[in-house]
């Protein structure tokens, strides 16, 4: 073993598992006979998800869309919010306490109520993404423009430092390392909601493919499109972290 | 006690009314409250022009809230404080400030962290790189510029504080416990340094610490402070010869006898 670097036997042992978990899948489904519109063996559902590539691609796009926006929406909204409430007093007694207890809602509930506003098609799923993003965002960046280290803000006063300078040099970097925090748990939670939305009414989306293909018992091409919504997040959490390298700070204290 | 008899005459030779200079910083029974805790009281006191001062007492005592007032940080019931003649009621930026907890920003270089009081002061550019490559030197973290904070010391991160404040050179350094989180040796190694910047650099200083060595060896007289209320209960002029020296100066019998005498004021020895 002493020619064998600990990195490769890592890698080694996450390869293992992983491919000891599908081949129990393939062959435990067969051997328990367990019927294909139950569970069917993951060959099967690799099949499906290459004879609907077109279809699943078609679908991924129009989901994507609806994320990325709603989550754009949330991070724009969640900041301008967050600065309104670090400028105004009278935000902060107002805004602050609303959306700390709007934060508790469930979101799932609101999506029969985003589809009576905004329709069947694109704009409700936006809205979906949206609300389930929105709120750790804003509430991240609160904390994180709250949680400014008291020392640095008597430091910038004592410097005369504006609120404008105090807020791009001191609060805005300081902040920041919270505001990531929040994108990495919005970005999965905003395409649950336009998951959950897609279930509730519409005419597109891999959403809807797992509604058309719950009602064909087309189980396969359920977990196929269940794979896929699974690989779209994980992209997107990875980009999240990729940005948050830039934040190299979080967590250092001086 | 022939030292007490000497610290005495000194005492008697310490009264401001008899100092041809002018106070640059005084307080006339001034009165801070927090709530229903009376934080300072009565408290009376004056710089002069280039002195060093050195503020000790127990901890809790008001020590900061002293600093903060004449930093114009904040409010002041009663009596009058004044920097220069003026009443004070905002920071100015004659006044540099150092805080116990340095205030490094973690995202940016030395450098850049050094450079900040010149930035918000709006120092010309070329102005600004020249004050803050001679602060780097002085304070010998030249090598450090580009270096982020947390790579630093905690030496030199005190160090580079002291650099933010003195990077605008402003004629007033007030120092709230700089050196207070450092271990012993950091410390005397950064008192040394301290002397020898005040030596060149000449200003008005109020340090604030709770080391009765340091206040003795860096400053020209000690103001001592008890709590409940914080009040100024004592004043010691430190007759100590100048250019101080690292060795030399805490060997002098003088300087153990005034050590001496203070920790008995403050009933460290007895
Ligand atoms: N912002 C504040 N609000 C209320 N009480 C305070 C505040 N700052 C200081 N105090 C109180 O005033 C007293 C003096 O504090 P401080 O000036 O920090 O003492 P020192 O610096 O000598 O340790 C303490 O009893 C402290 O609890
Ligand atoms: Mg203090």
């Amino acid at each position: 073993m002493s020619g064998v670097s600990p990195r490769l036997v890592a890698y080694a042992q996450v390869v293992s598992f992983f491919g000891a978990f599908l081949l129990f899948w393939e062959y435990g489904v067969r051997y328990f006979e367990v019927k294909s519109y139950i569970l069917p063996p993951i060959s099967a559902i690799a099949v499906a998800i290459w004879e609907s590539r077109d279809q699943i691609f078609e679908h991924s796009m129009y989901t994507l869309a609806e994320v990325l926006i709603g989550f754009i929406a949330a991070v724009v909204v969640g900041i301008i919010i967050g600065m309104i409430v670090y400028v105004s007093p009278f935000a902060q007694r107002t805004i602050y306490p609303l959306v700390t207890a709007l934060q508790t809602t469930p979101k799932s509930a609101l999506a029969p109520l985003m589809i009576v506003w905004f329709g069947y098609g694109f704009v409700s799923k936006v809205a979906m993404a949206f609300l389930f993003a929105f709120f750790p965002i804003v509430v991240a960046t609160l904390g994180g423009f709250a949680g400014t280290a008291k020392n640095l803000e008597e430091h910038f006063r004592a410097l005369n430092a504006g609120p404008w300078t105090t807020f791009t040099t001191l609060r805005l970097p300081s902040a920041l390392p919270a505001f990531i925090d929040g994108c990495r748990v919005a970005m999965p939670l905003a395409m649950i909601g336009a998951i959950i939305g897609e279930l509730v009414g519409s005419d597109r989306g891999l959403g809807n493919l797992i509604m058309l293909g719950t009602a064909s018992s087309r189980t396969d091409l359920v977990f196929g499109c269940i794979i896929v919504i699974t690989l779209i997040s994980l992209v997107l959490y990875a980009a999240i972290e990729c940005a948050a390298k830039s934040v190299w700070w979080r967590g250092i204290q001086v | 006690m022939s030292a007490t008899a000497t610290i005495e005459a000194n005492k008697g030779g310490a009264q401001p009314a008899a100092q041809p200079l002018a106070n640059h910083i005084e307080a006339k029974g001034l009165n801070k409250h927090f709530g229903k805790v009376a934080a300072l009281e009565d408290i009376n006191f004056g710089i002069r022009n280039q002195e060093f001062v050195s503020v000790l007492g127990p901890s809790g005592c008001g020590k900061s809230t002293l600093l903060r007032i004449i930093a114009g940080l904040i409010p002041y019931e009663s009596g009058s404080a004044t920097v220069r003649g003026e009443v004070i009621h905002s920071p100015r930026p004659d006044i540099g400030v150092v805080f116990q907890t340095n205030n490094m920003l973690p995202w940016l270089t030395v450098r850049k962290n050094v450079e900040l009081g010149a930035r918000i002061r709006k120092m010309p550019a070329q102005a600004r790189d020249h004050a803050v490559d001679k602060v780097l030197e002085v304070l010998s973290l030249s090598k450090f510029a580009d270096a982020h904070p947390h790579q630093l010391s905690g030496g030199m991160r005190q160090r580079a504080s002291i650099g933010q404040a003195l990077v605008l050179d402003p004629p007033i350094l007030l120092m709230d416990e700089p050196f207070g989180a450092l271990d012993a040796l950091t410390r005397d190694k950064l008192n040394v340094e301290l002397l020898r910047i005040w030596q060149e650099h000449r200003k008005t200083v109020m340090l604030i610490t709770h080391s009765i060595a340091e206040a003795v060896f860096l400053s020209d007289r000690v103001l001592v402070m008890a709590d409940r209320p914080g009040k100024i209960i004592e004043e010691v002029v430190i007759d100590l010869p100048r250019p101080r020296d690292a060795a030399a100066t805490r060997a002098l019998p003088q300087f153990g006898e005034y050590v001496a005498y203070l920790g008995k004021i403050m009933g460290v020895t007895k």
